[in-house]
């Protein structure tokens, strides 16, 4: 059974995909989980020559509304369910 | 203009403030209001409002969304920092218990905003006056840190098409 995560692109992300958000299915060949530090090239390959992986360079992930920090991208593992969010560099204020 | 579904209008209540996401014009005296206190010697009040011109351009419009379910959770802890960060006054002796701060709140708008209208809207009240200057000076560098807010600048002669989204420290 093929798991869903649900990826959210927000400002140059969305502009560079063409979408607000995206349901991803993880690939089945890594087992237990899919790591979070794989995420940016499987969306890179569904996204090629949009300009997303210069995006991707400069964001950072969350992971069901909670900020990972660079440090600890390394250790975190998706299982399907989990609303994944591109932060592009903020701007708001 | 599309958003994205989940840069919604969001309000969260915390016993120090409150933060608010919406895309109704903010009503700046209401939102001063929102913080009076009888115990409250002095209120700050920022007010960010949409600049017609961004390095020789001459902008149009900005227009803002955010990711609205943390970015409401990141501004209220925002507030906590603050509340916890500011000191105690330095007019107060020692012994003195006053809590430093007694409200604070923070409105940022989503959509668009045209030039000259507030985007953002921070009002602290305490029973002194630096302690209220420190606090709203540092939740205005917060918000524009960690917020998960996006604008998007629009300028007079380019095509709506390429109109830059910011990033506040690129």
């Amino acid at each position: 059974m093929s798991r869903q995560i649900t990826v959210l692109y927000f400002a140059a992300a969305s502009t560079a995909t063409g979408l607000y958000e995206q349901s991803i299915s993880l690939p089945t060949d890594t087992d237990p989980k899919f790591p979070l530090a794989s995420l940016a090239a499987l969306l890179v390959s569904l996204h090629p020559n949009t300009g997303l992986d210069k995006v991707l360079e400069s964001s950072q992930w969350s992971v069901n509304a909670e900020m990972i920090p660079e440090s600890e991208v390394g250790s975190v593992f998706l299982g399907g369910g989990e609303e994944v969010a591109v932060i592009c560099p903020v701007s708001g204020g | 203009m599309a958003y994205p579904s989940t840069s919604t209008a969001a309000r969260e209540e915390w016993e120090g403030g409150t933060c608010v996401l919406t895309y109704k014009p903010l009503d700046v005296d209401a939102i001063m209001r929102s913080v009076r206190d009888d115990g409250a010697g002095a209120t700050a009040v920022f007010v960010g409002t949409t600049r017609n011109s961004f390095k020789g351009k001459v902008v149009t419009r900005l227009e803002y969304q955010a990711y609205s379910r943390l970015a409401i959770k990141t501004m209220v802890q925002i507030l906590k920092d603050a509340r916890t960060a500011v000191s105690r006054s330095t007019h107060q002796p020692p012994a003195h218990n006053v809590p430093s701060l007694i409200s604070c709140t923070v409105h940022h708008r989503l959509g668009a905003v045209p030039v000259g209208e507030p985007s953002i809207v921070i009002a602290v009240s305490s029973p002194h006056r630096k302690e209220a200057f420190v606090a709203c000076e540092r939740i205005l560098e917060d918000v524009k840190e960690k917020a998960q807010i996006w604008k998007r600048e629009y300028y007079e002669g380019v095509r709506e098409e390429e109109a830059e989204w910011k990033g506040n420290n690129c």
